[in-house]
């Protein structure tokens, strides 16, 4: 009854009532900020008076803001596929072996992604402070790396485990060596949870703002420290642009996901 | 194709005893990783809590016995109590309408939900600032429908933080919801009308009692990420309603006081580890990120 | 036979404690097509996956041709194996699929293109190269397994439980098309599955496995008329057994006697037994005789129900110590008509068609 969308007579509109609401919610704010990035308003009013591409230039014509996106991107790449690469050989080991403390392992592995994000943070400032890696790429991605690590386990190891390890073995016994059945079987077969850790990487490492803050020095900053040093200042329009262009790039990540996804299951 | 080496099958042979070896070593690369870069930082630094600036409790004697401190503790609880509360009202019914909408509208909600929660967090929280502030398009217009004469504050206080929390949590709720609520087979409800129970007692009796693992996970993950938030309250609260990990950053940021700093993450980690060990507990570890 | 084709010599596997396979010894022919059967855990699979090289054997070895294989990895075995699961690679096509092992070997294009639409033909496939494993039935997707396992000609194929996911007339069906293709290759087949129905239709010898040892090695007729081990005698057709006492026992013969009333004398004895001693009497429901008419030499027993089953008909009976016997009898029996739930009957038995087995 309850779970029948024809049972439900008046509690649907209540339902679906709230439900469009609250999509209203989630997309409104997003719209909001394209829109304003295209108006006049130096005091972002709205709607606005007029229409502009101001922002936009003032956001190409200062150097920082476009150092700060290579920086991120950079580094968002060799996270990527420094994650997968360690993802791979973590999920095989964690799913396949049957070692005693393979419990225990898998949780170690998963707690960066529980745990509050200042803790790590602040501790590994520290820990950086005294070995020199502050303010360095490699620093950016250590630490980019064991946030956007447990991701890439948790959606590669479960498309391991929903791997039917007979398949791999049939390879085997048809002659592939066990290194060959993984690579022309396996890989190819559990390529939705690689592509998922990618781009879970990815994202982690580009929109990562609190690792950053603390880790960026005035010659070296991702993007999201940008922003973020410019708003404590004020609520400049350039952010709007920024913003905007960062939805934008939201979007063809996930067009391009549908796209993939729609691939790979034919 | 037969013509393998000496050596080669001999390698070959007892591979059960190398490959549990190899399965291990797999996870190695990791394991360092994890070890040099996560336990150890976060060990030496919850050390520094008991050694520096004397060693000692201190630090934790002076952080959990403050007023100034106190308050920061009960806006922290105050705000992600709030914050999960809300999300719970507003996510169950819009996780129920996604289980039993037609495909198509079910797949644009998705497509929304996944938009706001794949967009820059900054972005999201800079759309807030900008919409909640003083001469922001809410306060306009709510003035505009004469509901208030003079604009609402409701930026650099709390409400501006729940608010804007609020708007990143709900998709961690309705997502792992409506995973529940859909494995619930309707011919479930369909025999609690049979058995005669009208909407009301089959919504309070039945449907509720199932999805409740669902909501007390779903709320437990929203209320342990909203303690250990740091950019929407910095952003949103302004600088005098801090948070606990705003009071983190700052211990080590602006007084470079490493031991209160050490303590303040101690306090958090433990309340954090502490609720997700409820969670497993009552829980088992399906929910724990989103398996 | 000069010399066996393939020969199990005492493979054990241990796991810690616990033995999956205690002493396995078997010798196949060439061309022969034989099946492991036995419940689940009894230790067919792991001697299957031993022979797979999937798992090391603690003791024991394997010879194929005379020389051993287990220093040979599973890939340079040439053995063709269907599993239990579908196994086909999700993202090839089916010719692809049966191309796979070729392409492994480095054939040449055109002899790779032969043999798949060799093999597409031999599983009656042809037509289905380009279609995806998501695309087809279970039944389909095993075929194509198989046609995969052989398109390298390999000397053993192994099949283990490879109809167990499907439904009943498709597994039939495929049975049949198992047992051409056997026929029309001369492969050896080494086949595992826990339904004695399956076995018996499919192999020429059965080995039964009982917690990691064969219990018999023989055709279907061999151990159903002369079961080794009382579990060979329960896996193998329907059978009840009734306690006895031995009265006498020598020669693989026993005299005995049931519910103290009535002594039957020379029924072959398995195990050991002497006067005295307590054993196991086992009766098959097809081989009683059933009559309303008391008799000296028959055992009283009472109809506790009665099943109509198509061609037969089951009478479910007790005996006055409370052991049920079942009875199958051909629909419109004589003995049947006008029987009734509660009817004292008595029931006789071949001597030679009951086996007693000692402890």
């Amino acid at each position: 009854m309850l779970l029948n969308l024809n049972r439900l007579g008046w509690w649907k509109l209540v339902l679906f009532g709230i439900t469009v609401l609250t999509t209203a919610f989630l997309l409104l704010p997003i719209l909001f900020i394209a829109a304003l990035s295209f108006g006049s308003s130096q005091w972002l009013i709205f709607p606005p008076p007029s229409w502009t591409l101001r922002w936009y230039q003032e956001l190409f014509a200062d150097p920082r803001w476009l150092a700060s996106a290579w920086t991120s991107f950079q580094i968002a790449i060799i996270v990527t596929v420094l994650s997968v690469l360690l993802g791979l050989a973590t999920s095989f080991g964690l799913t396949r072996g049957r070692f005693a403390f393979r419990e225990g392992l898998k949780a170690l592995f998963l707690t960066p992604m529980i745990l509050p994000v200042v803790v790590l943070a602040v501790a590994l400032y520290a820990f950086f402070l005294k070995i020199g890696l502050n303010g360095t790429l490699t620093g950016f991605v250590i630490s980019h790396l064991v946030l956007a690590l447990p991701f890439s386990i948790l959606s590669i190891g479960n498309a391991l485990e929903g791997f039917d390890k007979s398949i791999e073995d049939a390879a085997v016994l048809c002659g592939a060596s066990p290194l060959e059945a993984k690579v022309r079987v396996t890989l190819p077969a559990i390529s939705h949870g690689i592509f998922s850790a990618a781009i879970f990487s990815f994202l982690t490492s580009w929109d990562e703002v609190v690792v950053a803050i603390f880790m960026s020095s005035p010659t070296l900053q991702t993007l999201p420290v940008k922003v973020w040093a410019t708003l404590r200042q004020d609520l400049t329009p350039v952010v709007a642009a920024a913003s905007t262009l960062l939805i934008l790039l939201t979007v063809l990540l996930m067009v391009l996901v549908a796209v993939v996804r729609k691939g790979l299951k034919s | 194709m037969v013509s393998h080496t000496e050596t080669d099958s001999g390698r070959a042979y007892a591979p059960t005893r190398v490959r549990r070896l190899t399965d291990f070593e797999l996870t190695l690369p990791a394991l360092v990783l994890l070890v040099l870069f996560f336990v150890v930082p976060v060990v030496i630094l919850l050390m520094r809590s008991v050694t520096e600036p004397v060693p000692g409790l201190g630090n934790y004697v002076e952080l959990l016995g403050s007023s100034t401190y106190l308050r920061i503790f009960t806006n922290t609880f105050l705000v992600s109590g709030l914050v999960t509360v809300v999300s719970l009202l507003i996510g169950f019914p819009v996780a129920w309408a996604l289980a039993v909408m037609p495909g198509r509208a079910a797949s644009i909600v998705f497509a929304i939900l996944l938009l706001s929660m794949w967009t820059n967090l900054l972005a999201r929280t800079y759309a807030w600032m900008v919409l909640l502030q003083r001469t922001g398009v809410i306060n306009k217009v709510l003035i505009g429908l004469g509901l208030i004469d003079k604009p609402l504050p409701l930026v650099n206080n709390l409400t501006g933080v729940t608010i804007g929390m609020t708007y990143i949590m709900l998709p961690f709720i309705i997502l792992p919801l409506y995973g529940v609520i859909k494995k619930i087979d309707p011919a479930i409800l369909q025999a609690a009308a049979l058995c005669g129970a009208n909407r009301w007692q089959s919504l309070v009796r039945v449907l509720l009692p199932l999805a409740v693992p669902g909501m007390a996970a779903g709320a437990l993950m929203v209320f342990v990420m909203s303690l250990g938030y740091f950019v929407t309250p910095a952003l949103l609260g302004g600088t005098a309603n801090m948070m606990l990990a705003e009071l983190i950053a700052q211990f080590v940021q602006s007084l470079v006081n490493w031991g209160m700093g050490g303590a303040a993450a101690l306090v958090l980690l433990v309340v954090t580890l502490a609720l997700y060990a409820v969670q497993l507990r009552f829980f088992g570890t399906d929910r724990m990120g989103g398996r | 036979m000069s010399k066996p084709f393939l020969q199990i010599r005492g493979i054990r596997k241990e796991y810690g404690p616990v033995t999956a396979v205690q002493d396995v010894n078997l010798d196949v022919a060439q061309g022969e097509f034989l099946t492991f059967l036995g419940p689940s855990g009894s230790g067919k699979s792991t001697t299957l996956y031993i022979l797979a090289g999937f798992e090391d054997p603690t003791g024991g070895d394997i010879l194929l041709n005379g020389e051993s294989l287990l220093s040979t990895p599973s890939h340079k075995r040439n053995i063709g194996m269907v599993f239990q699961r579908y196994t086909l690679f999700p993202h090839l096509s089916v010719g692809e699929n049966i191309a796979f092992p070729l392409k492994v070997r480095r054939l040449p294009k055109a002899e790779i293109d032969a043999k798949v639409r060799q093999m597409l033909k031999l599983v009656r496939l042809e037509g289905f190269e380009d279609r995806k494993p998501a695309q087809m039935s279970g039944g389909q997707q095993q075929r194509v397994a198989l046609a995969r396992a052989l398109a390298y000609d390999p000397p053993v194929l192994l099949m283990d439980e490879p109809l167990s996911a499907l439904d009943k007339k498709l597994r039939e069906e495929i049975q049949h098309e198992i047992r051409r293709i056997h026929q029309q290759t001369e492969v050896t087949i080494l086949y595992v599955t826990h339904d004695q129905e399956e076995a018996l239709r499919l192999s020429d010898r059965i080995a039964v496995f009982s917690k990691g040892v064969i219990d018999q090695i023989g055709t279907g007729p061999e151990l159903y008329a002369n079961p080794a081990t009382r579990f060979v005698a329960e896996f193998i057709g329907d059978s009840d057994f009734l306690p006895c006492n031995v009265v006498s026992a020598g020669n693989g013969r026993a005299e005995i006697a049931i519910c103290e009333t009535m002594t039957v004398a020379d029924i072959p004895l398995h195990g050991t037994a002497s006067s005295g001693s307590k054993a196991a009497l086992m009766l098959r429901p097809e081989r009683l005789l059933l009559s309303k008419r008391q008799s000296e030499s028959g055992l009283p027993v009472t109809v506790s129900d009665i099943t109509f089953l198509g061609n037969n008909v089951h009478v479910a009976t007790k005996t006055s110590k409370g052991n049920n016997l079942s009875v199958r009898l051909p629909f419109g029996h004589e003995a049947i008509s006008g029987l009734n739930r509660g009817d004292a009957v008595w029931l006789k038995f071949d001597a030679e068609s009951a086996h007693v087995f000692g402890q």
